[in-house]
């Protein structure tokens, strides 16, 4: 396989809630077109550190940031970065399924309508595809203007994503995102991953030892705000490094 | 008992439960008596702003002739009188009235028409109403009176003129089109002078239905009964076979024996014999007794009717609302509310809008929200002379819409900001986050996102906010007037429900009237607030979906 340089490269990122010190000098690649899993203990940072991709964190007044994130080559906390145009190529999915309270057409069609797509028959085909996509769309075809609030949990989780996919981003952002689902709706988001990689470049954090090593070609492991370890999955699990790292998988395993 | 249980285990268990039992039985008879005191409110201001019921002094029997000496009276078909008194149908021809203000409360000029009294017809007529020159009657006719040649000619004026009526043969209305006949209220009860004497600061109390049964029938044989002098009641038997007999019994009077050795033979006698036999009473018409110098008895009858009817809705106010409906005022007061809202709504969002989106909490939006909490609390009639003095006089917008909608607006904006801001702080942060996600900017994402999710709230406090301004009145007197016309334009004075019913009630007008516009205003606020149900159900169905 060609090595392709990678989507983004992040250098000494520090970070800061005030003066917490939140992320502590992370210095890691994200390939392209693969799926990178974040795991470690709860509060380690996995969320802070996915949210410095997309600078979700900034709607947070407290935080501080240093060093550099390069999506494709340019640092995104450039002065000159385009933020929205940012946010629309990394997408991101929550922990908990987070619809707007309107209908599922207007759901999907939300993120192409605020980037000034106003042609219905675009719009139409946009939601049919980003449906198709996400897996949902022949289970929801015929109530596409109902309200979006009378999903199932599952099937809401899958809404959202179709909603990212929607604006074509390249990389989507997974934060725990089967972490409230049932088994049934976790195995169709995992089989949609598999789709997905062939496509986009996912960063995805979850708490499942076994959904890492499922859907992931590559783990960081994450510990009190450090990046521990980072290696291909079965490198990781299989052969850790670090003495942490293979306290936090057999603890985990056990 | 009680006292040699006290010691046993159970008995202070049991006494607890006694005193618990008490207490509830209390707090369930007070709300009880809550909704009971309610319903009796809400009750009697709708019962009293449906129906009037007003007690009135009255010399003529409530029976009515459809044909008073073969004659009718005739108006226009589209008049709406169930009914006319002797004194009104004289009064129409002498003057009295020159409206139908007073009459039926519409407001058409009246044009009393007369068949010439030198035809045959109009000399029956002219005998009707003013008695004949035999029996000293002398014709007063009013300046106001048309005469028509016929009553043919005087029927097509009346129907083709709203507010025209004539008096004409029963015979030559019968079927003619365009017209409606009004039944006349002429029977009186007639009495001897003597027995209205004062008698101890006691005079004659008023008659009702009763006693005028008694005083005929001889069950009463003393006008002291009725607070009169002490005299005998004579009751007199109206002339055999005459017309006023006759109508005496369709009135349901009747006289169970002869009271005077012999009864009058003719009216004229049988007049004469009331005014010259002591204690006599005995039925008469009111025109005739009138005539002939007899006094007659006040009878008390109770009107009932309807009083908010569809025609009250749609008719504009006359005679500062004493007649007429409520129509213009109804249009006013949705005037004056969409104008509340259009300023109040935007403002109000967008302070919220300010206060949880972008504000710096700190110690300013806790002084911010003081404000508009202090604001909220403050006595309605401080707005209106602050309007007043802010609006009407240093802006020169005078007394106007204008002027009382942007009072209205500063009134109820403190409401309208604490509800929006506590609806959009309740849209979870993860929506918001949905949306920048995406790639849409902050305002976007409040106008698409947050303002829509939480609109169910901020509907319910503009709906409450209105519910407040449609029952304000000092402040709007103070400062969009009182003109009850429709208003013309944004400068023009205008009156709403609720200050229509504090002038109609302040200024004596109409009791009546009052209880049928505070009707209105009352279902108009229940329309608010149940309009607040149905939104803040819908909020709790989608939140739990
Ligand atoms: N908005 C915030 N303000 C202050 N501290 C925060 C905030 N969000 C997270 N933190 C802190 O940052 C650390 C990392 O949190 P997070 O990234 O959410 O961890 P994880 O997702 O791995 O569980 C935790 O100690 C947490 O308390
Ligand atoms: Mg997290």
């Amino acid at each position: 396989m060609q090595q392709s340089p990678p989507k983004f490269s992040i250098s000494d990122l520090n970070l800061w809630y005030g003066t917490s010190q939140a992320l502590k000098d992370i210095t890691v690649d994200i390939e392209e077109r693969s799926v990178t899993a974040l795991i470690g203990p709860s509060g380690c940072g996995k969320s802070t550190f996915l949210r410095t991709l997309n600078r979700l964190n900034d709607l947070i007044s407290s935080v501080r940031v240093e060093g550099s994130v390069l999506y494709e080559g340019a640092d995104i906390y450039a002065p000159d970065t385009d933020v929205i145009d940012l946010r629309k190529r990394v997408g991101m999915v929550f922990q908990k399924p987070n619809p707007f309270p309107m209908s599922l057409y207007d759901n999907i069609a939300y993120g192409p309508r605020v980037h000034g797509i106003r042609d219905k028959a675009t719009l139409d085909d946009i939601v049919e595809r980003s449906l198709v996509q996400a897996a949902l769309f022949d289970e929801v075809k015929d109530r596409l203007q109902t309200s979006a609030l009378g999903l199932s949990g599952g099937q809401q989780q899958r809404l959202c994503i179709a909603r990212v996919l929607a604006v074509e981003p390249d990389v989507v952002l997974m934060d725990e995102p089967t972490s409230a689902l049932d088994p049934i709706s976790t195995a169709k988001i995992e089989n949609l991953l598999e789709e997905l990689k062939k496509q986009y470049t996912i960063v995805i954090v979850t708490h499942n030892m076994q959904q890492a090593g499922r859907v992931s070609d590559k783990t960081a492991y994450f510990f009190l705000g450090e990046l521990v370890e980072y290696a291909g999955t079965k490198e990781l699990f299989f052969n850790p490094r670090d003495k942490r790292t293979e306290n936090y998988i057999s603890g985990r395993f056990g | 008992m009680r006292k040699a249980t006290t010691s046993r285990p159970g008995s202070r268990h049991r006494a607890a439960m006694r005193r618990q039992g008490i207490a509830f039985g209390m707090i369930r008879g007070f709300s009880f008596m809550t909704i009971a005191l309610l319903g009796l409110i809400l009750g009697f201001i709708l019962w009293k702003g449906f129906r009037y019921s007003n007690i009135d002094r009255s010399t003529l029997l409530p029976h009515a002739e459809a044909s008073p000496d073969g004659l009718v009276l005739a108006v226009h078909g589209d008049q709406d009188m169930p009914g006319i008194d002797w004194e009104e149908l004289y009064g129409m021809y002498t003057d009295e009235y020159i409206n139908w203000s007073k009459l039926d409360q519409s407001d058409f000029d009246l044009v009393p028409v007369a068949v010439d009294p030198l035809t045959e017809d109009g000399a029956r007529v002219e005998a009707f109403l003013f008695g004949s020159e035999a029996e000293g009657g002398f014709p007063l006719w009013g300046g106001l009176v048309e005469y028509a040649g016929s009553a043919e000619a005087a029927l097509k004026v009346v129907a083709e003129r709203q507010g025209a009526v004539t008096i004409v043969p029963a015979a030559a209305a019968k079927a003619f089109p365009g017209i409606k006949t009004v039944p006349v209220r002429r029977l009186a009860i007639a009495m001897n002078q003597d027995a209205t004497e004062f008698v101890d600061e006691s005079y004659l109390e008023d008659l009702t239905a009763q006693n005028i049964r008694d005083l005929l029938g001889g069950r009463i044989t003393n006008w002291k009964k009725l607070g009169g002098p002490d005299l005998s009641v004579v009751p007199m038997a109206p002339p055999m076979g005459s017309a006023l007999a006759a109508e005496a019994g369709r009135a349901g009077l009747t006289y169970p024996r002869p009271t005077v050795p012999q009864p009058a033979t003719d009216m004229a006698s049988y007049l004469a014999d009331i005014a010259g036999t002591s204690g006599a009473v005995g039925v008469a018409y009111a025109g005739d007794a009138t005539l002939a110098g007899i006094p007659l008895a006040w009878m008390t009858r109770v009107k009932t009717g309807w009083n908010l009817t569809l025609r009250y809705l749609l008719e504009p106010p006359r005679l500062s609302g004493k007649t007429g409906g409520i129509s213009s005022i109804i249009a006013n007061t949705f005037f004056m509310l969409l104008l509340t809202l259009a300023f109040a709504a935007p403002l109000g969002v967008a302070a919220a809008v300010y206060l949880v989106e972008y504000a710096r909490q700190g110690k300013l939006l806790k002084l911010l929200r003081l404000g508009t909490e202090t604001l909220a609390g403050i006595p309605s009639i401080i707005f209106g002379l602050f309007g007043f003095l802010f609006f009407v006089n240093i802006l020169h917008f005078g007394f106007g819409l204008l002027s009382g909608s942007l009072t209205l607006t500063l009134m109820i904006l403190p409401t309208i900001i604490r509800t929006s801001e506590e609806a959009m702080k309740s849209v979870p942060r993860s929506l918001r986050e949905g949306s920048l996600a995406l790639g849409a900017t902050k305002l976007q994402t409040i106008f698409r996102v947050v303002i829509p999710a939480s609109s169910p709230g901020i509907l319910t406090g503009l709906i409450l906010a209105i519910g407040r301004a449609v029952g304000e009145t000092a402040a709007l007197l103070f400062t969009m007037g009182s003109d009850y016309n429709m208003a013309r334009g944004l400068f023009s004075s205008a009156r709403g429900l609720s200050a229509h019913v504090y002038l109609l009630f302040a200024e004596g007008i109409s009791f009546d009237k009052a209880f049928s516009t505070a009707t209105v205003l009352v279902v108009v606020v229940l329309l608010f607030n149940f309009a607040a149900k149905r939104v803040i159900g819908r909020m709790h169905r989608q939140a739990a979906a």
